[in-house]
């Protein structure tokens, strides 16, 4: 057994791996700031190696998102730790990095005159393609510039990823290159809800069946893509609604085994949170992250995108969609309630009407931190509506003013999810809150959360409204990132669970 | 002619895959609460026992029930997503007629026959609910195709019996249930006949468990009484 190992290199390895850089590259050591940006720049990967807790070598690859090529940008061993086998596991180590990264292509430059580097390249299948004369200076050393070709492991750089979405009433299909957007079609069953009042699941499954097909071939022909062309097909399989999202998934599994595709289930809720890669390349992590829609009242922590989701807390009742969409019922306003409630609001008091704000006092402190109750405050809602409107009828007080009561009640939900929300982010330290689902559409919500972040020095990420809502994309897109890490694809045997928690990313 | 895939998930879920009539592979999944779990395994194992890759597959033959909502949905869903992945024409068929057709043939009509008119063969299965999927046959037309003279509807059984009671009716009834074999072969009955379907409109039979508030306002009301 060696008593080395390799691990990838922190910001913390910075003084060590200079003492290194300084030893094996007198003459034309980088700087410091160069190599610690090298360390934490989003688009390379360093790994160390580490004897006794000592850093005894070192190794960096680059590879930009949007090209199939690598660099390696360096490698180094001391001295004294030659011979050992380092060399061997650095190179092997920012290869495997290459691959999952989706690179094509890798080039390194090696001093002509170093035989034993040229040979271990060699042996790892590079190949000599080019000498530039004089490189190393001031020794004026010719440099090798060598070129490992990969094998092709998906069409095109970055795989294409269709994404099925049927978890609540929108019917979504969307498709992604890599981290890029290609289609993102939304059929939704909503005004056949409206009627009701909320959401009839019953209805809403029927929809997707109708649905899905010509979802389906409006993304594939928006995406200007074949079938063929898809590496792989995710689908949300939870949380939702059951019968809804049974549909999906049956639709996706039946396309992944009639196209040979590989499939991904993956969870709707973290799909909320990984869309924001469309806009920005990556999620920057640790984010907390507030998802709130009709079927859903979440605050999510993720430290990381695929491997470490918690959920903070979530509502013990309504959805905050629902509450708009029950008050905007009691107010006389129409199906779905939050635009209504908005424009009710409009011209407003907000303070007009102290409305209560849901598990914020201190006794709900322990155990509801972070959970949300709106149930209380719809009903405060309508029996405020209805001593309002009585007294009226008999001429004690003044006609009810709904904009007044609207921007109250609009004022209570955003102040109780912004106050929790931000909370998150100061407890936990987490300079970053992204906010999903379909709510954000709220202006108020949106308003109160760029000030309340602004104030206490948090990032605030919305994304566009059309990936805010349940949408197709967001699940291409974390299929996307599922595959391009190098997880395996879900057997065909998953179901459909309404309660899927969110630290299950992907069912296996 | 290629290869037909047929599915029916009104009851179980059931998948064959059929050459002329002929089954080529057969994979009952008898639980009815297990679709969406099955489906996927399913149309594989039928292809692997088949031996076929799914573009060897030309047609799609889905069960549209009637039947209870949620597994019914799984099997069409399904359905139309291979037809779509594999370019495979895409047919619905009456679930209770393919069992039609099987006990007919099973009681030896021949294509052509018909049954005694006051002893039709009256077909059920489960809607839940204390409530049964109904369809009447008179026989089998020359291709073989069962002849629907009344249904497919929802009801509950002794108002089905009442109902046919009163007009002299003595059904002849079938303790069958579906399988996506007799799918598959009604289909090819269908096809002889040049009467199939595209439609694959799931037949549900009922309206939505929802009730359209009189008054929107109700639930406000509701909290002070």
């Amino acid at each position: 057994m060696s008593d080395w190992t390799i691990r990838p290199a922190t910001e913390q390895d910075l003084e060590a791996i200079m003492a290194i850089e300084h030893e094996c590259f007198p003459e034309d050591a980088w700087s410091q700031d160069n190599m610690h940006y090298e360390l934490i720049a989003h688009h390379t990967e360093y790994f160390v190696a580490v004897r006794d807790q000592a850093v005894i070598g070192y190794a960096g690859l680059s590879k930009v998102a949007s090209s199939d090529q690598g660099d390696v940008q360096t490698i180094a061993v001391l001295p004294s730790a030659r011979g050992l086998g380092l060399g061997r596991a650095l190179m092997d180590a920012l290869l495997t990095a290459a691959k999952r990264l989706h690179a094509r292509e890798i080039f390194l430059e090696v001093r002509a005159d170093n035989p034993v580097a040229q040979s271990l390249y060699l042996a790892l299948g590079f190949e000599h393609i080019d000498t530039r004369k004089n490189y190393y200076q001031p020794a004026g050393v010719d440099a090798w510039i060598m070129r490992l070709t990969l094998p092709k492991r998906s069409i095109g750089r970055e795989p294409v990823v269709l994404g099925i979405e049927s978890t609540c009433d929108e019917t979504g299909v969307g498709i992604v290159r890599g981290t890029t957007l290609l289609a993102n079609i939304i059929s939704s069953s909503m005004d056949e809800h409206a009627r009701f009042g909320g959401v009839v699941p019953e209805i809403a499954a029927r929809a997707h069946l109708e649905a899905l097909k010509p979802t389906l071939d409006r993304a594939l022909a928006e995406a200007n893509l074949s079938l063929e062309e898809i590496d792989a097909i995710a689908v949300a399989n939870g949380p939702g609604l059951g019968g809804a999202v049974m549909v999906g998934v049956a639709a996706a599994k039946a396309l992944s085994v009639a196209t040979g595709k590989p499939i991904y289930a993956v969870n709707h809720l973290v799909g909320h949170v990984g869309v924001d890669i469309l806009e920005r390349g990556q999620v920057e992590t640790p984010t907390v992250a507030l998802l709130v829609s009709g079927g859903h009242t979440s605050l999510l922590l993720v430290r990381d995108l695929l491997d470490d989701v918690e959920l903070l807390g979530e509502t013990i009742d309504d959805a905050a969609g629902e509450a708009f969409d029950k008050v905007a019922r009691v107010l006389g306003l129409k199906y779905p309630g939050g635009p209504e409630i908005d424009r009710a609001a409009a011209g407003g008091d907000p303070n007009a009407i102290r409305f209560p704000r849901g598990l914020t006092q201190a006794k709900d402190m322990d155990k509801h931190r972070y959970d949300f109750s709106f149930s209380g405050l719809k009903t405060a809602v309508a029996r405020w509506v209805e001593v309002a409107e009585t007294k009226a009828a008999v001429g004690e007080g003044a006609e009810l003013n709904v904009a007044d009561v609207a921007a109250s009640f609009r004022e209570a939900v955003a102040d109780v999810l912004v106050s929790k929300a931000v909370k998150a982010c100061l407890d936990h330290s987490v300079p970053r809150l992204l906010l999903g689902g379909g709510v954000v559409a709220n202006a108020r919500l949106r308003e109160l959360a760029t000030e309340r972040c602004a104030a206490a020095g948090i990032e605030l990420r919305i994304p566009a409204l059309s990936l805010c809502t349940d949408n197709g994309a967001m699940i291409a897109t974390l299929g996307a990132q599922l595959v391009m890490a190098g997880r395996k694809p879900s057997s065909l045997a998953f179901g459909a669970d309404s309660t899927l928690p969110v630290t299950t990313v992907q069912t296996p | 002619m290629g290869h037909l895939l047929a599915i029916d998930t009104s009851s179980g879920t059931s998948v064959a895959v059929l050459k002329d009539g002929v089954a080529f592979a057969e994979i009952e999944i008898a639980d009815t609460r297990s679709h969406t779990e099955s489906i996927g395994d399913a149309i594989k194992d039928a292809l692997d026992q088949a031996g076929l890759k799914p573009q060897r597959i030309t047609a799609v033959a889905v069960g549209r029930g009637p039947a209870p909502f949620t597994g019914l949905r799984v099997g069409i869903a399904a359905a139309v997503m291979f037809a779509e992945g594999t370019g495979a024409k895409l047919f619905g068929l009456v679930s209770l007629d393919a069992i039609a057709r099987q006990e007919l043939l099973s009681r030896d009509l021949a294509p052509g026959d018909s049954l005694p008119a006051n002893r039709p063969l009256l077909v059920t299965s489960d809607a839940r609910r204390s409530e049964l999927y109904w369809a009447l046959y008179s026989g089998l037309d020359r291709h073989g195709v069962p002849v629907c003279i009344e249904g497919p509807a929802v009801n509950r059984p002794a108002d089905i019996a009442e109902q046919l009671g009163a007009r002299g009716i003595e059904a002849a009834t079938t303790s069958l249930t579906i399988s996506a074999l007799a799918i598959g072969q009604l289909f090819e009955a269908q096809a002889a006949g040049g009467n199939l379907s595209h439609d694959v409109t799931a037949l549900y039979l009922r309206n939505p468990d929802a009730v359209e508030p009189k008054n929107l306002r109700d639930f406000g009301k509701k909290v002070s009484g």
